[in-house]
């Protein structure tokens, strides 16, 4: 028993202390720094305050809503059938992409002076690129259309890693069943069966998406609306300014966006309450023989590996290329870029120790806070990851970073740990906790029933059979780890160097054809990471 | 061997789910439990298992031919269990996961065993299948073979027929109890249908006082 | 005009500046040169160019053969960085900062030296100081107009430039008047990155140099009635191109670099830079076409001056000075002129130096170098910018 107490505490008092802690004094320390009445006042008179903040919430819903539906017609279209081992693959490929590099890749494609148009350019004697207004676009459909790229593979893959559970899959194999034979389609079995049970696995996830969606800067920069641009564009020009008045404002203006971010979650809960009844109707309709439009599903979800891969193609392209004008097809090539990319070998292994250490650390305390600690308490570390990964990251770094000053850990490599095991226990975090605690412990009941010990019941039962979801928070730790960048780059204080910070200021002047490079190398130990997960969580049994 | 329970009793959250009682399971006796469901029942099987989820709170002695058990841990109890849900391990093959409960030994003669449960199960050559492969009263027999595997002191039933069709209901229920007499495990039952309960047994029934009664 | 006011206000300056006997001056910068060896120096600079960052690991070697100072280039994407991790540190009371030498200039310059990040005044007791131009160029004291009392040493000229390939813009326009005449012309294809992009404000600053008639009013602080007086004819431009501008101005870029890719891909046809070499750099790395040419306004253009500072709570600030003065010297200043290193052009004056010395800096055209020189205008006064940002947001803010 009184051991029992010192793991529990043991256990408590890492999470608290590595994670739990740090995070809420960073957030203390940043918001501090919000409650400026100059800031706020600032704010409001701010001429593109209201736009923008409608293009960041219009942006963020629909990326978010169009994700949600792409998915879910894939998965439907794909559950079972022989693309479905290898959807989760494809996904973590996919996932392994930077937003960053997505956005490039994209933009190319779609510019005035980019790949399409060329391709036009070529039948209709184009010499200069047309006057497109397809990037940069005032409605910000250029980054909706990123961010449903990017999110769609992430949500399936939360929902590829849940159907792949053995238990879940034999479940909604029989529950299939048994609604074929009351005449259910397979589409009203998705509708009405299959989505409601996944829905409360889907929340915290759509949640990251929308938020996520709402406050992106790269991505955003890269491809968003200008004039206005989004809020969180503008917010993160006025944090990064030099002058302590418009950093008031930029922490004003972060306070704000995040209300207004909770304002929009608290609108959809208060929607999905007053549509309750006819959700309920619509689900006690009775048998409809609607069927699950597979065709659309398998084109979708093919046009979508068809894309990414059209897009690393042309990342890889880009890389080499040193001039491009338009209207030719291919560039001048030239292996410039993956030269200077050659001297980057020190921050390349920093980058992947800290990686490792990061993800693998954050692993053994979640699994040893979900073993020792009671369900209900995962509560204020879920809300706390969500805060974290819903503020810019600048403004949460700050605060961080004020707070290492303080206990003097900036510049140190502790410091730097820290400063990457924050965001990736927060990740990890939310994606782990539902499925870990959704694991039916009568498993482990049974198992101790037939003389198993706990640790041999861990080893053999649960943790094998929970293995897909290890395996592939562990990815998205590492993924998150790679490209950690201004936290990490304040608390470094310049005695530290990885790869993200080398990306950033190479890129921060020079040309798309380094940032192509870059990117494409930052894409590849998350893709092996994801890769090597997928392997390793995939399920014994071929086919069911 | 048999299973005594003395001066039980159950709280959850300051109200008494079950009011203090005894009772004496002998060696292959099928003792059957009845009550609707949130009674306690099922709370009762936890805390004789020592698995009690934390809001419950329990008083009273558990004691296995004449040992205390009571502070012990739940795989020290030597106390099998069946639920609704056949729970085979679905990583596993059917063969390991009757290996996964037979004791320790030359692996031999552990596969030797192995081999006989299946055929006492009448599934011989269905080591190597996936569990998810089988049907409901296949996976049922496998089940039951794996906790007898385990040598058990005790068994306990949680609504094990429940979720079976009434015709597999009767010929896995028969089999069942035939299984425990032959090996003289005493046996407690929960259910709410009364048909479950093995003929000529004694029947409890938990009141909604909290009192067990004899039925 | 307006280069010669500000000339003979710099010489006031100077004038009051306390003078320093040549033998305490020498003594004290041995003392330093003692403390500098061995020093690290964590020099903390904008890192995007290939060919910077090679000039500064070239400078490393140097400072290591001579004296055994072992320079870090800490490499930053954005000054304003370095700015808020130096005040948070004093703010902390950090006192052996993680900063010893920061390149700087412009509001990053002003904000930390009224905020007192900053250790000096340092710069005129370098020994090299005394070959800085600081009568041609009197940018090198004057940053953004705020005098440098010595809180930040000189290291490198920049000034507003545009480029285009020769082939497409046969007649580079050299004027705001004739840039407008030009975009009208090819509607859709010039822009300026918005505000608050350093560039962009670079631009609107150039646009109302030349079309306010009052020239004087730009050495001055301003208040925002007397701008709104002043910007009068400004406004009245910045409408007139904006229809013919990219997208017909309603949306803009958000910084120089993009244009610059828009440039090269041939979006747009005419690109700027404050770094007058930016377009033979680019044409060297084959990103610009060989038939990019590069050119100033013929009135002239804004012009200013980089420098390197010391913050107030830097560990090394004897090997920060030394870094410092090396970067200033001849050889270092030569090395950084040269086109085929970085072509950055130098703060020294030719007639301080020796022969030998002067003919390091000799320049040979190479494509893409400004063939069309105009003179360099100073930054009007600090206070103009945020209401130029303000007023530009205000017009433009919603496309």
């Amino acid at each position: 028993m009184a051991k029992t107490r010192l793991v529990k505490g043991g256990v408590a008092f890492f999470v608290l202390a590595l994670f739990l802690l740090p995070l809420l004094a960073s957030l203390a320390f940043a918001f501090q720094s919000g409650f400026s009445a100059e800031g706020w006042a600032a704010l409001w008179r701010h001429p593109q305050l209201w736009p923008s903040l409608w293009l960041s919430l219009a942006t963020g819903v629909a990326g978010t809503v169009l994700a949600l539906i792409a998915a879910l017609l894939i998965v439907a279209s794909l559950f079972e059938t022989r693309f479905w081992q290898n959807l989760s693959v494809a996904m973590g490929a996919m996932l392994a992409v930077p937003h960053v590099a997505l956005a490039v890749a994209l933009s190319f494609l779609i510019m005035p002076a980019g790949l399409i148009a060329r391709i036009i350019g070529l039948f209709l004697q184009w010499q200069t690129p047309p006057q497109w207004v397809t990037t940069h676009d005032p409605f910000g459909i250029a980054l909706t259309l990123a961010l449903v790229l990017k999110e769609t593979p992430f949500i399936i893959w939360v929902l590829a890693g849940l159907l792949s559970r053995e238990d879940v899959k034999l479940n909604f194999a029989n529950q299939r069943s048994a609604a074929f034979g009351l005449g259910h389609g397979s589409g009203s079995v998705w509708l009405r069966i299959f989505i409601p049970q996944l829905f409360g696995n889907l929340l915290w996830p759509l949640v990251i998406v929308f938020v996520y969606g709402a406050t992106v800067v790269d991505m955003s920069l890269a491809i968003g609306p200008t004039q206005p641009p989004t809020l969180a564009t503008i917010i993160w020009a006025d944090i990064n300014s030099e002058q302590v008045a418009h950093n008031a404002r930029g922490a004003a203006g972060t306070i704000f966006i995040s209300f207004s971010l909770i304002t929009v979650l608290g609108v959809a809960w208060a929607l999905t309450k007053t549509l309750k009844p006819l959700w309920r109707a619509l689900l006690t309709e009775g048998p409809s023989t609607w069927k699950v439009p597979t065709m659309t599903g398998q084109i979708k979800h093919s046009s979508f590996i068809g894309i990414y891969a059209l897009l690393l193609v042309l990342l890889v392209v880009l890389s080499l290329a040193k001039s491009w004008p338009f209207p030719q097809l291919w560039p001048e090539t030239s292996f410039h870029s993956w030269g200077q990319i050659s001297h980057q070998s020190g921050a390349v292994v920093t980058s992947l120790v800290l990686a490792f250490t990061a993800s693998g650390t954050a692993l053994i305390l979640l699994v040893a806070w979900f073993e020792t600690m009671p369900h209900h308490f995962d509560r204020p570390l879920l809300w706390a990851s969500l805060a974290l990964l819903g503020l810019p990251s600048l403004f949460v770094g700050l605060g961080q970073y004020q707070m290492f000053l303080y206990l003097g850990l900036t510049g140190t490599g502790l410091g730097l740990f820290l400063a990457h095991l924050l965001p990736v226990m927060a990740y990890m975090m939310i994606v782990l906790a539902q499925g870990y605690r959704a694991y039916d412990l009568r498993y482990m009941v049974t198992a101790g029933s037939l003389n198993a010990s706990l640790l041999s019941n861990l080893l053999r039962i649960k943790w094998p059979m929970l293995k897909a979801q290890i395996w592939a928070a562990f990815a998205v730790g590492f993924a998150v780890s790679v490209v950690q960048y201004i936290p990490a780059q304040l608390v470094a204080a310049g005695r530290f160097s990885t790869l993200p910070m080398e990306v950033v200021t190479l890129t921060s002047g020079a040309n798309r054809s380094l940032l192509a490079a870059f990117s494409l190398l930052l894409t590849v130990p998350p893709l092996l990471v994801y890769g090597a997960a997928a392997l390793m969580g995939r399920s014994r049994w071929r086919h069911t | 061997m048999s299973l005594i329970l003395e001066n039980i009793s159950l709280t959850i959250a300051g109200h008494a789910l079950l009011k203090p009682m005894s009772l004496s399971v002998d060696p292959g006796e099928v003792v059957t439990i009845m009550g609707p469901s949130g009674s306690g029942k099922s709370s009762l099987l936890s805390f004789i298992a020592g698995d009690a989820p934390q809001p419950l709170l329990g008083q009273g002695k558990v004691l296995l031919d004449r040992t205390d058990i009571t502070g012990l841990r739940p795989e020290q109890r030597c106390i099998g269990r069946l639920f609704q849900d056949d729970l085979l391990f679905p990583h596993m093959t059917v063969g390991e996961n009757l290996l996964f409960a037979t004791p320790r030994g030359p692996r031999v003669e552990r596969e030797a065993i192995m081999r006989t449960a299946l055929k006492r199960a009448e599934l011989e050559g269905f080591e190597n299948r996936a569990p998810h492969t089988l049907s409901g009263g296949q996976r049922a027999r496998v089940s039951l073979m794996r906790a007898l595997l385990a040598k058990p002191k005790a068994m306990l039933l949680d609504e094990p027929f429940n979720k079976l069709d009434a015709a597999l209901c009767s010929t896995i229920r028969d089999y069942t109890f035939m299984h425990l007499k032959a090996r003289q495990v005493p046996t407690i039952l929960v259910t709410h249908d009364r048909a479950d309960a093995p003929s000529g047994g004694r029947i409890f029934e938990i009141s909604l006082s909290g009192e067990l009664i004899s039925v | 005009m307006l280069t010669r006011r500000s000339a003979l206000r710099f010489g006031a300056v100077t004038a009051l500046s306390p003078l320093v006997s040549n033998f305490a001056f020498a003594a004290d910068w041995a003392a330093v040169e003692a403390e500098a060896y061995g020093q690290e120096v964590f020099f903390n600079a904008w890192a995007g160019s290939d060919a910077i960052n090679s000039y500064i690991a070239w400078a490393g070697d140097e400072v290591s053969k001579r004296h055994r100072v072992k320079l870090t280039h800490v490499k930053i994407s954005d000054t304003a960085e370095v700015v808020k991790r130096v005040r948070d540190e004093v703010k902390a009371g950090k006192t052996n900062g993680s900063v010893d030498l920061v390149w700087i200039n412009g509001a990053n310059f002003k904000t930390m030296k009224s905020e007192k990040l900053l250790f000096g005044p340092f710069a005129e007791t370098l020994p090299n100081f005394a070959l800085v131009d600081v009568k041609g160029k009197p940018t090198t004291t004057q940053d953004f107009t705020e005098a440098t009392g010595g809180m930040e040493s000189p290291w490198g000229m920049a000034q507003f430039t545009f480029f285009a390939d020769g082939e497409k813009v046969p007649k580079p326009p050299r004027s705001m008047v004739e840039l407008a005449a030009f975009a009208k012309a090819n509607p859709g294809r010039v822009t300026y990155p918005a505000p608050p992009d350093f560039h962009g404000v670079t631009f609107l600053k150039q646009a109302l140099v030349e079309t306010t008639n009052d020239a004087s009013i730009f050495a001055r602080p301003i208040d925002k009635a007397n701008f709104d007086t002043a910007s009068k004819n400004w406004l009245v431009f910045l409408d007139e191109i904006r229809p013919t501008l990219w997208r017909e101005g309603r949306q803009y870029p958000k910084s120089q670099t993009e244009i610059t890719q828009m440039v090269a891909d041939g979006e747009l046809l005419i690109g700027l830079t404050f770094n007058p070499n930016e377009p033979a750099n680019l044409v060297a790395a084959g990103i610009l076409p060989k038939t990019t040419v590069a050119w100033q306004y013929e009135k002239g253009t804004i012009g200013n001056s980089h420098f390197v500072a010391i913050p107030a709570n830097a560990r090394a600030k004897a090997g920060a000075q030394f870094v410092a003065n090396f970067l200033l010297s001849p050889e270092a200043q030569a090395k950084k002129n040269d086109l085929k290193v970085w072509g950055d052009p130098t703060v020294l004056d030719m007639a301080k130096l020796k022969p030998e010395e002067a003919r390091l800096f000799a320049a040979t055209a190479v494509p893409g170098s400004v063939s069309l020189p105009g003179p360099a205008i100073l930054e009007p006064d600090a206070s103009f910018v945020p209401l130029i940002e303000s007023t530009w947001l205000a017009h433009y803010a919603e496309g």
